[in-house]
């Protein structure tokens, strides 16, 4: 199997920021919140900074390397958090649309047009109105962000695979439901639900940001690249570096994620295209 | 034809009640409405005062129907903050959002839909490639991003641009830049490949080989057949005109719906983020009537065709 250069390149990023997100705590110089007061708004290196903060500080004097990796680690956890909430919920619900059909079915399918015809940004917006702010809430609600996409295409594929002989016999053998559809139907189509979720994640990383972004997302202390971005802003002119470093890692994680799930979607299913 | 726009209409009011239960079941889940407002410590006599007033004491059904009624009647409660009525709150920031979205759209559909035909007809051309790669990098590149570095380059930098407010046109032209390019990346993309989906298909061929001139096949045969994969897309972006520059006017501090929207939602101002949920879904429910009704005149096969999917 050759790997295209440019999906290596993918690849490879997408390694180095799980290796980074896992190894937050070894990988950062600073603590993420440790203040260094005599080198505040310090530049990074090539811009008249040292070492000693290589991507420069913020306001407090905050290393910004160090902000940066943990924000990486938080982005993705609550990323890949959303993001098999979404795929475990849709394709139970399509599940239960395939097994049930009628009444069920129409519920379900009921529920995937109205997800998919409101933009899920004002849906969540209001629901962080009504209910607050709290990191286990926030991932569940991102969780809600594109389920409708797998219950789809599980029960589409359920469906089709209910009619074939080798759910047709283990049903015959007396296999639970649990059982067919857990054992036998999802690895069946697990590769088109693996590819659906990678295609899935950076729109999960991208919404992450934006909410965060607006002071709506991940809360002080704790720091994402969205909110990164967003309290870099305030340093635009004076120091722009605060918020060109999380800029620059949400833009390439996107892109490096979307061309390793094209690439994936190319080779293991086409039929998502 | 008939029964075909009423099976849709029935579609659109469902949404809408769908999107009125959400806001209902959400409002009530998330806490007792008079410890919220009148704080927890209120004595018990003024909360149950108060329960009584708005009908909290009522079976949750009853709650259900009333809230309903008083939605049909226009009556979305008042702001929290300063006790105006919530729809007027809404509605008079509505003429600035239009003024940043409307020509957005403009932009996206004027640039996007071009290039992705244009990509589609010279496939692996070098602007094929460009197109490509300006669509990917659309994508990647979330509008708050973009927003600044225009923002960077533009006002910082060459102070050609206002960085933010609403004084004049000059104000507008870096939110709607930004706004346009990232959908006009994704129509791109779409337009193209919906566009080579259709070049491959064998009428095509057939109309070629019968000796109809390429023009002639790209414009009657092909262009309106790729039309019904890009009116989804664009009836989507016309449902969010009212919703869809919530991050932009943020960056920008424009004083539109969405500004509105993210402060409402940080002061946890209910009436209003529930008076702007339900203004949205009125546009994108409108919109996506008109792409339904748009389909039956494009594809002839789908006005006698019940119920069923899109498409």
């Amino acid at each position: 199997m050759r790997i295209p250069p440019l999906v290596a390149l993918a690849l490879a990023w997408v390694v180095l920021m799980l290796g980074v997100a896992i190894l937050a705590d070894a990988a950062a110089p600073y603590s993420y919140t440790a203040l260094d007061l005599r080198a505040r708004l310090s530049p990074p290196i090539g811009f008249g900074g040292t070492w000693a903060h290589p991507l420069g500080t913020d306001e407090l004097g905050r290393d910004v390397l160090s902000r940066l990796v943990h924000s990486i680690r938080m982005s993705l956890l609550i990323a890949f958090g959303a993001c098999i909430i979404a795929a475990v919920l849709g394709t139970a619900l399509g599940f239960l649309a395939a097994h049930f059909r009628g009444a069920v079915e129409h519920v379900v399918l009921a529920l995937v047009d109205f997800q998919a015809s409101m933009p899920f940004l004002v849906l969540a917006l209001s629901v962080l109105a009504f209910f607050g702010n709290s990191l286990p809430l926030f991932i569940c609600l991102l969780g809600l962000h594109g389920w409708e996409r797998y219950a789809r295409i599980s029960r589409g594929l359920a469906i089709s695979a209910g009619a074939q002989g080798y759910a047709a016999a283990v049903r015959q053998l007396g296999a639970s439901p649990l059982r067919i559809y857990g054992r036998h139907i999802l690895p069946n189509i697990a590769s088109t639900l693996i590819v659906s979720m990678t295609l899935a994640f950076p729109e999960i990383v991208l919404l992450e940001s934006g909410l965060s972004f607006l002071g709506l997302g991940v809360q002080p202390p704790a720091t994402s690249l969205g909110s990164m971005v967003g309290y870099g802003r305030e340093y635009l002119t004076r120091a722009p570096w605060v918020l060109l470093a999380p800029s620059i890692t949400i833009v390439v994680t996107t892109l490096a994620v979307s061309i390793l799930g094209d690439w994936l979607r190319d080779r293991l299913d086409p039929t998502l295209r | 034809m008939l029964r075909f726009i009423a099976g849709r209409l029935l579609r659109a009011a469902l949404t809408i009640v769908m999107v009125v239960t959400f806001a209902f079941v959400v409002l009530r889940l998330s806490g007792d409405p008079a410890l919220l407002i009148l704080s927890v410590d209120a004595p018990p006599e003024a909360v149950a005062a108060f329960r009584e007033a708005w009908g909290l004491d009522r079976p949750l059904w009853v709650q259900y129907f009333s809230y309903f009624g008083a939605i049909l009647q226009g009556d979305l409660g008042q702001s929290m903050r300063d006790g105006r009525d919530a729809i007027d709150l809404v509605a008079e920031r509505i003429p600035a959002t239009l003024a940043l979205t409307l020509p957005a759209l403009a932009l996206k559909v004027g640039i996007g839909i071009p290039a992705g035909v244009y990509a589609a007809l010279h496939r692996n051309s070098a602007t094929d490639r460009v197109v490509m790669v300006m669509a990917v990098a659309g994508f990647a590149v979330p509008s708050f991003v973009l927003g600044l570095l225009l923002v960077l380059v533009f006002a910082v930098q060459l102070g050609w641009l206002p960085s933010g407010g609403q004084d004049s046109w000059r104000h507008a032209i870096l939110p709607v830049i930004t706004l346009g390019i990232g959908g006009a990346a994704v129509l791109a993309r779409f337009t193209r490949s919906a566009m080579l989906e259709v070049l491959g298909q064998p009428y095509i061929r057939t109309a070629s080989a019968k000796g109809v001139s390429w023009r002639a096949v790209v414009r009657g045969h092909a262009l309106p057949n790729a039309a019904i994969p890009t009116v989804t897309i664009v009836g989507f972006m016309v449902g969010s005109l009212i919703a869809g520059a919530v991050v932009v006017e943020s960056v920008f501090s424009w004083p539109g719906v969405g500004r509105l929207l993210v402060v409402a939602v940080s002061n946890r101002d209910l009436a209003v983020v529930q008076c702007v949920l339900l203004l949205v879904a009125a546009t994108m429910v409108t919109s996506n009537f008109i792409v339904d009704l748009l389909y039956g005149v494009l594809d002839p096969r789908l006005r006698t065709a019940r119920g069923g999917g899109k498409g």
